[in-house]
């Protein structure tokens, strides 16, 4: 199940997030959510999972 | 995983969300607008602008108007005296009010993605998982 991890450390009250289970560009569609809300992040990286593309079943039927 | 953000610029990108966020820490009697005077302590500190304000002495912030001013690239940057920095909400101000509308803003992408929120504060640390 996609999942995202958002920690706020209350003492500075600086937030990090962690996509986790979203593959592709949807990823940055997420993260465009969040940069949106709360500004462009000092930090950003893409992980191995963001450059898997997404797979596609191939079906096929045959006719009786 | 598949993709790490980490902010830690204080601005705050969305006006209504700090507005509530402000609310939520105990400030009253927010002014908006354009441009708006502040208020200050000192007859001699500089007259400063801001587009939302906290009056003095809402929240301990006895030498002057906390603003919040827009910068370029969109947002609203803070505007106080170093001694409220150090005095308003005992010096917790600007951290309190980043934790408020980062949680604000979660709960917002949460809305927005149909997710679930699970909240969990362990050593000063909130961590907030929405699934969907």
């Amino acid at each position: 199940m996609p999942e995202i991890e958002f920690t706020i450390k209350e003492e500075t009250g600086e937030m990090e997030l962690q996509v986790e289970g979203v593959q592709g560009p949807a990823c940055s569609d997420i993260a465009k959510l969040v940069t949106d809300l709360v500004g462009a992040p000092a930090r950003e990286e893409n992980t191995r999972e963001y450059y898997a593309r997404p797979q596609t079943v191939r079906q096929v039927h045959q006719k009786s | 995983m598949s993709k790490y953000l980490a902010f830690t610029e204080v601005v705050f990108k969305d006006p209504a969300l700090l507005v509530s966020a402000l609310e939520q820490i105990g400030c009253t009697q927010i002014r908006q607008g354009e441009n708006l005077p502040m208020g200050r302590y000192w007859a001699e500190q500089d007259e400063t602008r801001a587009d939302v304000i906290v009056p003095r002495g809402t929240v301990g912030n006895g030498f002057g108007d906390i603003g919040f001013t827009r910068v370029e690239g969109g947002g609203l940057a803070p505007v106080l005296d170093d001694l409220d920095k150090e005095r308003a909400l005992g010096g917790k101000f600007l951290p309190r009010l980043r934790a408020t509308y980062n949680e604000l803003a979660v709960a917002q992408v949460a809305a927005r993605v149909n997710g679930t929120m699970q909240r969990t504060v362990n050593g000063g640390v909130v961590k907030i998982r929405v699934r969907f």
